[in-house]
This record gives structure tokens, C-alpha cells and sequence, in this order.
């Protein structure tokens, strides 16, 4: 139907919509009109995608002028496809209501294979593809350096983004990346030969250009057409190539020795940790090379690879990886390290070196995107506590919101067990988590809630290594057999392969009454990519606060560097990551209003207010002082007590008027009093 | 669980928070919403089932009865089978009152096979001595759905395409063992036009959801012992007949109840031909019920004649199922508020304190809700409409 929002008239596909959905619109409104970025939190299966597309849609259509494009940013290829079916509903709602033929071009783009035809681009009026094509340097200058500035940039599900953003500008480099790289290198000597044979006017050419410099690229910058590249620093584009690397042998012979370099660096037999000058000191002095051609190297290497006309630029995903080490080492000195190892820490016997080039400071990848577009948009099921965001990726958003979900029946409930039946402490702790009493209690709860949720649960633990331990312990312990009395078990490997023969397999155990337990990991594809719904997942265990591994060298580089330049505290920002895990990986229970399920917290430091405080609030919500600290007895009380309540019957008309509205409803006075209170300004 | 020593005792049965069913409903707590939810739902019943509407008054039901391990647990008291098998007798009466032509059977799933109690009959005291001695058999092993259902099918398949052909399911365990793909067999029950219903005892478990969805039937899972009841309760009612289900006539006979006394000297005591079933002693009766057809003797109604076939039932008895087809029309509801006359209940002369008042469209007179759902669930009559001087005699 057709909604009046502020003033804005926006066709919504549906029949029925959630208050919440209409308070997001709102707060999506007033983020456009002010031309500034939001972060608006709200639970997964209320609708968010089409509150968005319909919002933004009827924004396009009513100010052409104001917003010109929107860029829809997913994470996965199933997400992608979601967002492009409510699209299509969206779009067919709208020719049949205003009938006139569609002049909306929408585009998407998802896997390598339908990767884009590069002027549809500019005319599209949507677009939607993965993070990767704004966010990592590599391709976002293919794909996106020419979107207009009046685009409106979606990120969902951007619970992670900082992590995307660190992981597309860090490079790592180990051996067989060196090794390849060499290959690449006599390649390219190979057909620089040959190619001076037949036509040596094309290397000549490339020279003159590169004499030239990079005017055009910085006209272009400057007349505001391109997306800046962070790999592309400002300054080089007002410089030539430096002279020694102009010529297409110097560059190559210039590569060689960066990388004869990098091959005695790798060469070690302790951990050394360096900053970007620090480096770029120690390869002068070793190999005389300066910092200057360094910066030019990804640049260069573009150029030389378009001038000998190689097609296949996968095969030299090795040098360009190099180029882009260099690059960006010498023209940050602030906000990465440099470390190498010699080992990985899990088998400290087998050498297996390595080269963390890794990035601290997530805003450097996205700045550009907050710098260039008008309105950005990040949002997500969990992005409790909301004020961290900015402060991590250094922006400031216009609007800050929170949705809770509008229930006609209370279908969640989120139990936090402290104790055991023989009330010892619950937790994964460093210092107990290997206690005998704690792991049986574990084996206990996970035992107990066997027998009593129907189909399938899912667990999860903090880390592999953890949950192999447990796993063995609760074997040792007959606590195993016991369980596969009353289901069957199934466990995530770091094998993907393995852990999709498992997932099929737990589905069909839950769907035939058979009933399954999965055992996953926090952080793993599991608790990322996929979704429980209804009978897939009644009960969620997370077994633990899911830290990440705070003796990783990397990790803790990074946590002093939010200190340093964020003043975030270490612990904070701990907290606040395992929380934001901890929040993803239960709320893959619930994935819509019908849906119902168990949300198992089993540590005692749940409880506590600083951990409570950073669950989302759909979740806190739902959290009272009775569902804190309980034994296994008393969980499993509450536990039965619910899912009984929950499977009496349940239709679409109980949550008519409550929690599901039609537009007579909507426009009620009282309604929108009480949809006022649903977002939580942060 | 199983390890620890038995809890015999009901105080270490486990944490009952009483206090909860305490909670106001105005903080909006999950049991007032689910509670509301369950209440408008009981209303809506009463007023579907007066719908002009075919039934299956002829049933023929069995009964599969989970006596698994988790029948066990003590969270119906003293536990879970004996309580429900108290039941169960309850709701076999009922049945019988309720459906005099009908027969009903009994399968028990253990260990994961699935056994006859009792066959398919029409006579209660078998099936309710089956459940008695039942009390104390043991809950072992894994509930086979598949074996139980295919058992019950085999029987089933065979009835009269005019006969309501169901299965009720008491399930307590969340798991099942089955030797075969489910689904295939939800398809064969389909086809057969078999009713599936399913009461679980413990939560919503997915193939029971869609084993009723499929083939017609309802799934209700219990709240505590009350509701279970209840929900036995709607099954004692029978169900719509499917559209497709054939008519037929059937002939029945309506034996007179021949009474003689010890001191008429021409009485001689004969032999009931029920004692055909029993392992009992069969016993020497003066009087009985004579088959009009083959004048064979019965001590009880309502029965199949053992030599020639033809069902026997009092005509009580068949009056009683009437109320079926002619249900007291639905009371029409209105708000308190509006309801201006003196706030009594015209048949438990409380004050009328609920949210709403219910008016029989008849005789205009006033019920609470209570009332209204015992006067439209037991009584199917009018209270008001039977005694039209009542009012007056109450105010004079």
C-alpha cells in the first residue's frame, strides 16, 4: 500500500507492515533529507531489506535531483539474491500502481562470473553488490571509482565491517606468495622480450605516458568524477614515475629485488614487529631501495600489465599482491605494522614464515566512501553499542537508532546460566576453562537441554581448540553417549566441504524428527552465513564469552592502536567484539515474528552489566532479573515452560493490530504514539 | 538424568514457579499474552462448530499412546504415562457417551516398536481395563512414529470409505525412530483419508507439524495437566467429514432390554455372546438385550452382533449424538460496558465481571464466560430456553 511518510509518498509492497519497519523508514528519511550517514540497528525478520529499498526508491523518485543512485552493499551471494527478489517485488508493485512501464535500472552483481560491464554502471539506478566492490582497493577501482556523489551507499549486515575493511587492506605474504611471484616476474620478462622484438613503439609509448605522469587520473580526481583509491595516494598523481622504474626491464629488475629482499626478511627464526618507516629504513640500507618508486609500484604495475595486453590477470595475483605491499607500506606510516613470523602459533615446530602486513585502522579503507557519498548508511541486526561504530571507522553520523521487534507473543528468551546443579561457576574463563567440574557442567547443561528442545539446537564454542577439548573431556565422561541417546551430534570443521556434508545432515535429522545437535564455532561460517529457522534451530547454546585470541600479535597491535589514537580501552574494545559475536551467533535462531527459539548465554560474566549492557536491545529486551544466574535446574524449568507456551497455536491474526499492521491501523493516532517509542535514539 | 536415583517424591519433582501465574497482565507477561492467545482461540471453536457442516459420526480412532522413556518424567503427576492413562479412561468414556456407534483401538510405541493394546471395538470396559493394567508396565527405549502409525494404518485402510477414519497421537518424546522415510507414509495416510491429530506432551516437534498439516488433523501441545484434559477433551467431538467421504445407509438395531424376574419360574438363565472375547468365566444372566435379527443375547449395548453383524445401540444413545448435529446456536457476544441491565448470570448467578457478556439469541438472556463455554461445551442446551419461568421465580 501506499504510505505518507513526512511527506514522502513511498509504495510498500506488502499488505501488512511491522511498526518497526515504519519507524525505520523515518529515521531513513531524516538521515536523507540531512545528507548525512546513520547507523540504525534492527532485529534480522523484520523486514529491513524492503523497508529500505521502498524507502530509498520513492526517495529517488520524488527528489531526482537530491539522490541519483543507490548502492546496496550485502555480504554473501544468498544475500544478494534475497535483496534482489524483494527489489523485484518492489519494482513489479510499482508498474502496477502507477502503470507506467519501469524506467528503473537496477543492477546486480555477485559472483566472478557476471563481474560487471563497466558503463551500466553509471546508468543504473541501483546497484547492489558485495562489500568487496566499494570497500578493497583492488577491485573497487575497477568496479566503482566512477559512482556519482549523489549515490545513497546501503551496508548490511555491517556488523563486521571494521574487519572488512582491515582484511581488504592488509596483505599477507608467506612463501608459496614469493615463489609465485617469481614466476610471475619471469613471465613478465619473457613477454617484455618479445615483445621488444615485435613492437617495441607499445613499450615506447607506455614510457611517454609515463613521463607524462598521472595528469589525467588527477584531472580526473580533481574535477570530482572518481572515487578516491586509497592505494592511489593524492600526492603521486601529481608526479611522474620516478625515472628509475619508467623503463618496463627497470621495473621489472626493480621487482626482482624487492623481492630477493623480502625472501631474506622471511628467512628468520623469532617474531619481529615493525612499523611501515621502520621498514622502509631497514630497505634502503639493505638494498638501496627508495621510498619514492616503492609507491609508485602498484601503479606502475597496472600499467605495465594493460600495455602487454595480458588477459589473464588472475595468473599474476602474486605480483599484485607484492605491488600492493609496496605500495602501501611506503606511503602510510601510520595505522599498519609489519610482522613477521616464523611459524604459526598452533604448530610452532613446522617452519612456515610469514609476512603480516596488517592494517589497524579500519577508517583508512572506508574514508573515502564517507569522504564521496552523501548519505551512508550502515546497518545491521546487532550493532549494540551503536556509539562504537563511528568512533572505530571515524565518521559522524547524522542519525544513530535502535529498533526493537514488536511482538505479539514474547518468542524469545534468553536464559543466562551461571552454575551448575552443584552450583560451581560456569565459564570459559582462561584460568578454569580446563577445570574438570566446569567442563561436566557444561556436559550437563548441553545433556539436560537435549532432552527437552525438540529438533535440532545448535552450540557454540569460542575456538576450535576449545571445543575439542570439551568434546574430548565430555566423550572421556560418558556425557557423549548419554546425549546421542537423545539426539544426534554434529560438529563444524575447519574443512568447509566436511562442514556442509554435517549442516545437511543436521537438517535432515531436525526435519524427520530425529532431532540434531550442531557443535560450531563463534567467528566460524556457521555462526556467520547461516540462518536456524523455526524446527533448524529451537535452542542456541553459546558455551563461553567468545574472545577473540588475545595473544595474537596482530590483535594486539591493533588494540594499542585504538588506545593510542581512539581512546578505546583494550578491554572495551574486547568486550564489546566478543559481545557483538556472542549476539550474531544467538540471534541465528530467530530469524522472523513466527519464528521462536532459546537464547543459552552459559558463563556466569553474561550477567554482568557491562556484558548485558552490549547485547543488542531486541535482546536485552527480553533479559530480566529472573533469567540471570541460574542452575541448569532452573534453566531447564524455564526452558520447558516456554517452549510449551510457544507451540500453542499461533496465527497471522493474533499479531494483527500488535505487531503487524494493516494501513488503517498504521494511521491510528495511538499507533504512532506508540511507534515513536520503538527507536532508541543513541 | 537417568542416573540419579528416582524422584518419588513431589517436592523434588523440580521448581514450580507458582508465583508466575501470579503476574498481572498488564506488564504485558509472556503467559497473560500466550493465555489471551489460547482463550480467543477456545471462543472461536464454539463458534466454528456451527457451521452447517457434515460429521463423521461414525469413527473408527485409535489411540497411540508414547511409552517411551521420556514418559517418565514427573512433570504431570505422579508422572507422565500414569497420568496420562488416567486420562485416557476419562476420555474413552466420553468417547463412547459421546459417540455411541463408534469404535476406538489402543497402540502403545516402546523401544522402538509399536504394539496393540486393543483392537478396534465398540465397548469401553475392554479398552479401560487394557489402560488400567497398563499403569504399571514399564517406559523403555526410543517411540517409533513410523511403526506406530503403519500399525494402526494396516487396521484402518481396511474400514468402510463412510466411516471417519482417525489417529490420535499423546506424544511425549521430542525424537522417533523409524525404520523408513515419514514422509512417504504421510503420504499413504493421506491417500487413505486418515485424520492424524497429535497432542505432545512436551514441545512442538517439526514432523508432528507437518504430519497434521498434511492429513488434516490438529497439534496442540499441553500446558499442565488441566489443559491437557481440555484438549483430550476436543477430540471426544467428531470431527467434519471430509467432503469426498461416501454416504450410505446402515442398518442398525434397537434391541428392547428384556427384564426377568428371579421369581418368574419360565426365566432361564442363558449366556451372553460377549463372553465370546473375554478370557473371563462367562456367566449365567437372566435378563439382556436380544438381537432383533438372530435374537443372540447381549448383556450390554452398544455392541456388534457376533453371529449376524448388525450393530446394536440403545436409542438413548443415538439421541445423545444429535446434539452434534443440532448445536445450540452461538450466544452473541457484547462488551461490558455496553451491557446496561443488572449484571447478574442467568445460570451461576455471579456477578458478570469479564471483559465481555454473552446473550442467548433465544430467550435474551444473560451468561458469563465461563457459563457460556460450559453451556455451549457440556450442557448443548439453553438454560434460559429449557425454564422460561425461571427469571420471574427468581424475582418473586
Amino acid at each position: 500500500f501506499r504510505l505518507n511518510i513526512e511527506g514522502l509518498l513511498v509504495y510498500f509492497p506488502y499488505d501488512y507492515i511491522y511498526p518497526e519497519q515504519y519507524s525505520y523508514m523515518l529515521e531513513l528519511k531524516r538521515t536523507l533529507d540531512a545528507k548525512g550517514h546513520g547507523v540504525l540497528e534492527m532485529p534480522s525478520g523484520t523486514g529491513k531489506t524492503i523497508s529500505l529499498l521502498s524507502l530509498i526508491v520513492a526517495y529517488q523518485k520524488a527528489y531526482p535531483l537530491e539522490v541519483t543512485k543507490l548502492v546496496y552493499c550485502s555480504r554473501t551471494v544468498p544475500e544478494i539474491e534475497k535483496v534482489v527478489e524483494e527489489l523485484r517485488k518492489l519494482m513489479d508493485y510499482y508498474a502496477k500502481q502507477t502503470g507506467v512501464k519501469n524506467d528503473f535500472l537496477a543492477l546486480a552483481l555477485s559472483s566472478r562470473k557476471n563481474l560487471c560491464i563497466h558503463p551500466e554502471i553509471l546508468h543504473a539506478n541501483i546497484v547492489v553488490y558485495s562489500y568487496h566492490y566499494l570497500l578493497d582497493p583492488k577491485i573497487a577501482d575497477l568496479v566503482s571509482k566512477e559512482l556519482a556523489k549523489k549515490s545513497v551507499v546501503v551496508f548490511d549486515e555491517a556488523h563486521n565491517i571494521d574487519n572488512v575493511c582491515i582484511d581488504s587492506m592488509s596483505v599477507n605474504i608467506t612463501r608459496r606468495t614469493l615463489d609465485r611471484c617469481q614466476t610471475n616476474v619471469e613471465t613478465l620478462q619473457n613477454t617484455i622480450s618479445r615483445i621488444k622484438e615485435t613492437d617495441a613503439a607499445k613499450l615506447r609509448e607506455e614510457y611517454r605516458r609515463l613521463v607524462e605522469g598521472l595528469k589525467e587520473a588527477n584531472v580526473a580526481r580533481e574535477t570530482d568524477i572518481y572515487l578516491s583509491n586509497p592505494v592511489l595516494p593524492d600526492e603521486i598523481l601529481q608526479e611522474a614515475v620516478p625515472g628509475s622504474i619508467r623503463t618496463a626491464e627497470h621495473f621489472v629488475g626493480f621487482i626482482k629485488r624487492f623481492l630477493e629482499y623480502l625472501k631474506a626478511r622471511l628467512r628468520i627464526h623469532h617474531v619481529v614487529q615493525e612499523s611501515a618507516p621502520q621498514f622502509l629504513k631497514d630497505i634502503y640500507e639493505k638494498v638501496c631501495i627508495d621510498r619514492k618508486p616503492l609507491r609508485f609500484c602498484a601503479e606502475r604495475l597496472r600499467s605495465l600489465l594493460r600495455t602487454l595486453e595480458i588477459a589473464d590477470i588472475a595468473d599474476f595475483s602474486a605480483i599484485t599482491l607484492i605491488s600492493h605491499f609496496a605500495t602501501l607500506v611506503s606511503t602510510y606510516s601510520k595505522g599498519f605494522t609489519i610482522i613477521i613470523e616464523p611459524f604459526e602459533d598452533r604448530t610452532p615446530t613446522i617452519a612456515n614464515p610469514v609476512l603480516h602486513f596488517s592494517c589497524m585502522d579500519p577508517s583508512i579503507a572506508i574514508k573515502p566512501v564517507f569522504g564521496r557519498f552523501q548519505s551512508v548508511i550502515i546497518t545491521s541486526g546487532t550493532l549494540s553499542p551503536l556509539d562504537i561504530y563511528p568512533r572505530i571507522l571515524d565518521f559522524r553520523p547524522v542519525t544513530m537508532a535502535s529498533f526493537t521487534m514488536t511482538l505479539a507473543r514474547t518468542c524469545l528468551c534468553p536464559l543466562i546460566v551461571g552454575r551448575g546443579n552443584d552450583q560451581v561457576a560456569m565459564t570459559s574463563k582462561f584460568e578454569t576453562r580446563e577445570d574438570f567440574a566446569v567442563i561436566r557442567n557444561y556436559g550437563n547443561l548441553l545433556l539436560e537441554m537435549s532432552a527437552i528442545v525438540p529438533d535440532g539446537i545448535v552450540a557454540f564454542f569460542t575456538s576450535y581448540i576449545y571445543m575439542e577439548n570439551i568434546v574430548a573431556s565430555w566423550y572421556e565422561q560418558g556425557i557423549l553417549e548419554n546425549i546421542q541417546r537423545n539426539k544426534l551430534i554434529f560438529i563444524e570443521t575447519q574443512d568447509a566441504a566436511e562442514t556442509s556434508m554435517a549442516l545437511e545432515k543436521y537438517q535432515e535429522a531436525c526435519e524427520n524428527g530425529r532431532g540434531a545437535i550442531l557443535l560450531s564455532v563463534a567467528r566460524g561460517k556457521v555462526s556467520e552465513g547461516i540462518d536456524f529457522v523455526h524446527h533448524f534451530g529451537r535452542a542456541v547454546i553459546m558455551f563461553g564469552v567468545p574472545y577473540v585470541y588475545t595473544q595474537s600479535r596482530i590483535l594486539k597491535a591493533r588494540l594499542e592502536y585504538l588506545r593510542d589514537q581512539f581512546q578505546i580501552r583494550e578491554n572495551d574494545f574486547l568486550t564489546f567484539d566478543a559481545m557483538r559475536h556472542a549476539a550474531q551467533c544467538v540471534g541465528r535462531a530467530i530469524r522472523g515474528k513466527t519464528d521462536y527459539g532459546l537464547m543459552i548465554f552459559a558463563d556466569k560474566r553474561y550477567a554482568r552489566a557491562d556484558k548485558r549492557g552490549k547485547l543488542p536491545r531486541w535482546i536485552q529486551e527480553h533479559l530480566t532479573d529472573g533469567s540471570l544466574n541460574l542452575t541448569i535446574d532452573e534453566t531447564v524449568q524455564l526452558s520447558k515452560h516456554f517452549l510449551r507456551q510457544m507451540a500453542q497455536p499461533f496465527r497471522r491474526e493474533d499479531q494483527l493490530g500488535l505487531s503487524l499492521l494493516t494501513l488503517e491501523q498504521l494511521q491510528s493516532e495511538d499507533m504512532l504514539q506508540k511507534i515513536a517509542q520503538i527507536a532508541q535514539q543513541a | 538424568m537417568d542416573e540419579e536415583p528416582e524422584r518419588a517424591k513431589r517436592w523434588e519433582g523440580g521448581y514450580e514457579r507458582t508465583w508466575e501465574v501470579l503476574k498481572e497482565d498488564e506488564s504485558g507477561s509472556l503467559k497473560a499474552t500466550v493465555e489471551d492467545i489460547l482463550f480467543q482461540a477456545k471462543r472461536k471453536r464454539v463458534f466454528e462448530s456451527h457451521g452447517q457442516v457434515r460429521l463423521g459420526m461414525m469413527r473408527h480412532l485409535f489411540v497411540i499412546i508414547d511409552s517411551s522413556r521420556s514418559m517418565e518424567d514427573h512433570d504431570l503427576k505422579p508422572n507422565r504415562l500414569t497420568s496420562t492413562l488416567k486420562l485416557m479412561e476419562y476420555f474413552v468414556e466420553e468417547y463412547f457417551d459421546q459417540n455411541p456407534i463408534s469404535q476406538i483401538g489402543i497402540i502403545t510405541t516402546k523401544n522402538k516398536r509399536a504394539e496393540k493394546l486393543t483392537d478396534l471395538a465398540g465397548n469401553p470396559k475392554k479398552h479401560i481395563a487394557a489402560l488400567k493394567k497398563a499403569v504399571d508396565s514399564t517406559c523403555v527405549g526410543e517411540p517409533s512414529l513410523y511403526n506406530s502409525l503403519n500399525l494402526a494404518m494396516q487396521t484402518l485402510k481396511h474400514m468402510p470409505a463412510h466411516t471417519s477414519k482417525e489417529i490420535l497421537v499423546v506424544f511425549s518424546s521430542l525424537t522417533t525412530c523409524d525404520p523408513a522415510n515419514i514422509y512417504e507414509l504421510i503420504k499413504t495416510l493421506n491417500g487413505l483419508k486418515i485424520r492424524v491429530s497429535v497432542i505432545g506432551l512436551s514441545a512442538e516437534v517439526r514432523v508432528c507439524t507437518i504430519l497434521t498439516r498434511e492429513t488434516g488433523g490438529s497439534y496442540n501441545v499441553i500446558l499442565d495437566e488441566s489443559h491437557f484434559k481440555e484438549l483430550l477433551i476436543l477430540h471426544v467431538k467428531p470431527p467434519p467429514a471430509s467432503s469426498s467421504s461416501e454416504c450410505s445407509l446402515i442398518r442398525m438395531g434397537f434391541p428392547q432390554h428384556a427384564i426377568a424376574s428371579m421369581s418368574d419360574q419360565d426365566a432361564k438363565p442363558s449366556f451372553s455372546m460377549s463372553h465370546l472375547d473375554s478370557a473371563g468365566e462367562p456367566e449365567l444372566t437372566l435378563g439382556g438385550y436380544y438381537c432383533p435379527q438372530c435374537r443372540a443375547k447381549y448383556t450390554e449395548l452398544p455392541v456388534e452382533c457376533k453371529v449376524c453383524g448388525l450393530t446394536l445401540v440403545s436409542a438413548p444413545h443415538l439421541a445423545r449424538s444429535f446434539h452434534h448435529l443440532f448445536p445450540l446456536e452461538a450466544f452473541q457476544e457484547t462488551p461490558l460496558e455496553e451491557y446496561e441491565a443488572e449484571r447478574f448470570c442467568e445460570a451461576c448467578q455471579g456477578e458478570l465481571k469479564d471483559k465481555s457478556v454473552f446473550t442467548c439469541l433465544a430467550c435474551k438472556k444473560v451468561f458469563c464466560v465461563e457459563c457460556d463455554l460450559f453451556i455451549h461445551d457440556t450442557l448443548h442446551c439453553c438454560p434460559g430456553c429449557i425454564n422460561p419461568i425461571h427469571k420471574n421465580f427468581i424475582s418473586i
